[in-house]
């Protein structure tokens, strides 16, 4: 493994056991309720539809079929919270990479060695991915434990499909902070672009499929190639992941290019 | 004989603010060069050039030989910056091995043996060293890989004294080595003893190189003699060489540039009970450059 992938991967460790903690706290606690939803679902059902009216409901993903071990998978694990929080981990990687440390001051050191800039940047972008990837199969063995455990009757194949795509949005937002920080060398517009893409896409597409009006914007949210395939239901959207891949090699691409032509800690 | 650092009309503009204007400046294998200025001069927009971290507006430059965007070259060169930022918490010997690692050429024990010469205590976390130590941190990679050439951005800011002889040893052992070392300062004094050349930064321009050892000769000296009775001030009026020229009753005061012969062999005339020469000041040559009318005349060498 490259020197600096290393080295990398050693800063983010104590961020990467921390999200991964909280991460699984958050998925042990809903998942461990599933069987008293499973043993009463018309009351759930109803309750979930009177808390969320209208279009809190599509921006819920829907709700249906909620008291089923999948509809509750995906309205609890896959839908909103967990991918919240995994993109908010991924993006605070991301930024790590050039941003953080450029405004600290200590990428200067690090881009006086031997290592050209598209290489750092791909480099800290491995680092990052790892990291990533490290917490999205973690999660997955333990979301395929907790359902089995848990008595959701949802095939493991499918698990393995929507958190497939958990990864791919994570990774595509984390890139995208990543990319933001190397273009501009700052932070807290890494974060907020990148967050609010985030936000706006997941609106847009939860939202546009009732509402014609915004519709036809479905396409540029990210959000749409991890959702409208239900892989939790349907098995793995293929396409759409690759979708999502292809636009994060693009991004990464980008990112190296721009970092490549500019000054740095100006 | 090729140059180790070459800028040709090297400049920076960030946006419309000027960091450096037009530097034209060769620095050859194995000198020493003090690279001075006030704050806000443009040494560290020149060194941030050269180590490319940042594109110039116009001109050129070329380290070792090579673009500066050569990324090879780097590993061949030791870098302090003048705003020394370590963060994280790997303590510091993990850092300098991460370093070692990526550069190569860093000899076994050869970490630990600076760390002695310097007492720097490489067992704290980056994040957590003092001033001083984050310095010497900072010297320690600079020097670790043997490099052919040492840019050292105000490499005593913040050492105590005792350090900073160590390092102005190190210093002397690099050039003793044949190696190249550029160095910046805004006070003459911290390199006056190492360097053999320096080149004088204002307003983002080069105003003068100087020969360390030429200037030494041509620098002012203050001169004090005490005699057993007073003598006549026409004694020492239109000496070659001797200036402000006052006499106080038995003593004399004047300042004197390059030889001292003319002064010493008019004072013999009468009976020095006491002699007091200072060491050359070139601080004053140099604050002559550092003000407004800084003659232009001199740029080159
Ligand atoms: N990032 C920057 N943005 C704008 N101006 C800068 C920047 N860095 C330096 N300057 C300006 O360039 C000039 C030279 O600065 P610098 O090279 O840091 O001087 P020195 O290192 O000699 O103190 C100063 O006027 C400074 O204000
Ligand atoms: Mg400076």
């Amino acid at each position: 493994m490259p020197a600096l992938v290393h080295k990398t991967l050693r800063d983010y460790r104590r961020s990467v056991i921390g999200w991964l903690i909280g991460i699984s706290a958050f998925l042990s606690l809903y998942l461990s309720i599933y069987p008293s939803i499973r043993n009463n679902p018309e009351f759930y059902q109803q309750a979930a539809l009177s808390k969320y009216p209208g279009p809190l409901k599509d921006l819920m993903g829907g709700l249906a079929d909620i008291a089923s071990g999948t509809g509750y998978l995906q309205t609890v694990v896959y839908q909103l919270l967990v991918p919240l929080l995994l993109i908010m981990f991924a993006m605070t990687l991301g930024t790590r990479a050039i941003a953080v440390p450029e405004e600290e001051g200590t990428l200067e050191l690090t881009m006086t060695l031997p290592i050209d800039r598209r290489r750092l940047v791909l480099e800290r972008w491995a680092a990052f991915a790892l990291s990533l990837l490290a917490v999205a199969l973690v999660t997955m063995v333990l979301v395929l434990a907790l359902a089995a455990v848990g008595g959701l009757k949802v095939p493991a194949g499918n698990i393995v499909a929507a958190h497939a795509g958990l990864f791919l949005i994570a990774l595509f937002f984390g890139t995208l902070a990543l990319g933001l920080g190397a273009a501009t060398g700052k932070r807290a517009l890494a974060l907020a672009v990148g967050g609010g893409y985030a936000v706006g896409g997941y609106v847009i597409e939860t939202l546009g499929k009732s509402v014609d009006a915004i519709s036809w914007l479905r396409w540029v949210s990210p959000f749409h190639y991890y959702l409208d395939g239900r892989p939790v239901f349907q098995g793995w959207p293929v396409g759409d992941y690759l979708v999502l891949l292809g636009a994060t090699a693009v991004l990464a691409m980008t990112a190296m290019l721009a970092f490549e032509r500019r000054d740095v800690g100006v | 004989m090729t140059a180790v650092v070459e800028a040709e009309g090297l400049t920076k503009f960030y946006g419309r603010r000027k960091g450096l204007e037009d530097l034209t400046l060769q620095i050859q294998p194995g000198e020493v060069f003090g690279y001075l200025g006030p704050n806000g001069a443009g040494k560290t927009t020149t060194i941030r050039l050269l180590l490319d971290v940042i594109r110039p507006t116009s001109g050129r430059a070329t380290v070792l030989g090579a673009d500066t965007r050569d990324t090879a070259v780097r590993a061949r060169i030791g870098y302090l910056p003048g705003e020394l930022a370590l963060e994280g918490r790997d303590r510091a010997h993990d850092f300098l091995n991460f370093m070692a690692d990526v550069r190569g050429g860093v000899s076994r024990g050869r970490i630990d043996e600076l760390a002695e010469r310097l007492d720097a205590d490489l067992s704290i976390r980056m994040g957590q060293l003092s001033k001083g130590n984050k310095q010497k941190v900072g010297l320690i990679q600079a020097f670790m890989h043997e490099p052919e050439l040492l840019i050292l951005d105000e490499p005593t800011s913040g050492l105590d004294p005792l350090v900073q002889q160590e390092f102005l040893t190190m210093v002397r052992e690099v050039r003793t080595a044949g190696r190249t070392v550029l160095m910046s300062s805004h006070v003459l004094a911290e390199v006056q003893n190492v360097a053999d050349r320096v080149g004088i930064v204002r307003g983002g321009r080069l105003v003068a190189v100087e020969d360390v050892a030429a200037l030494r000769e041509r620098a002012v000296r203050h001169v004090e003699f005490h005699f057993d009775a007073p003598v006549p001030t026409e004694a020492f009026e239109g000496l070659p060489g001797v200036r402000d020229v006052v006499v106080t009753g038995a003593s004399l005061r004047c300042t004197i540039d390059g030889r001292p012969d003319a002064l010493i062999k008019a004072a013999a005339k009468f009976t020095v009970v006491h002699m007091v020469s200072s060491e050359p000041d070139l601080e004053e040559i140099f604050l002559t450059y550092y003000s407004e009318e800084a003659p232009r005349a001199r740029v080159g060498a």
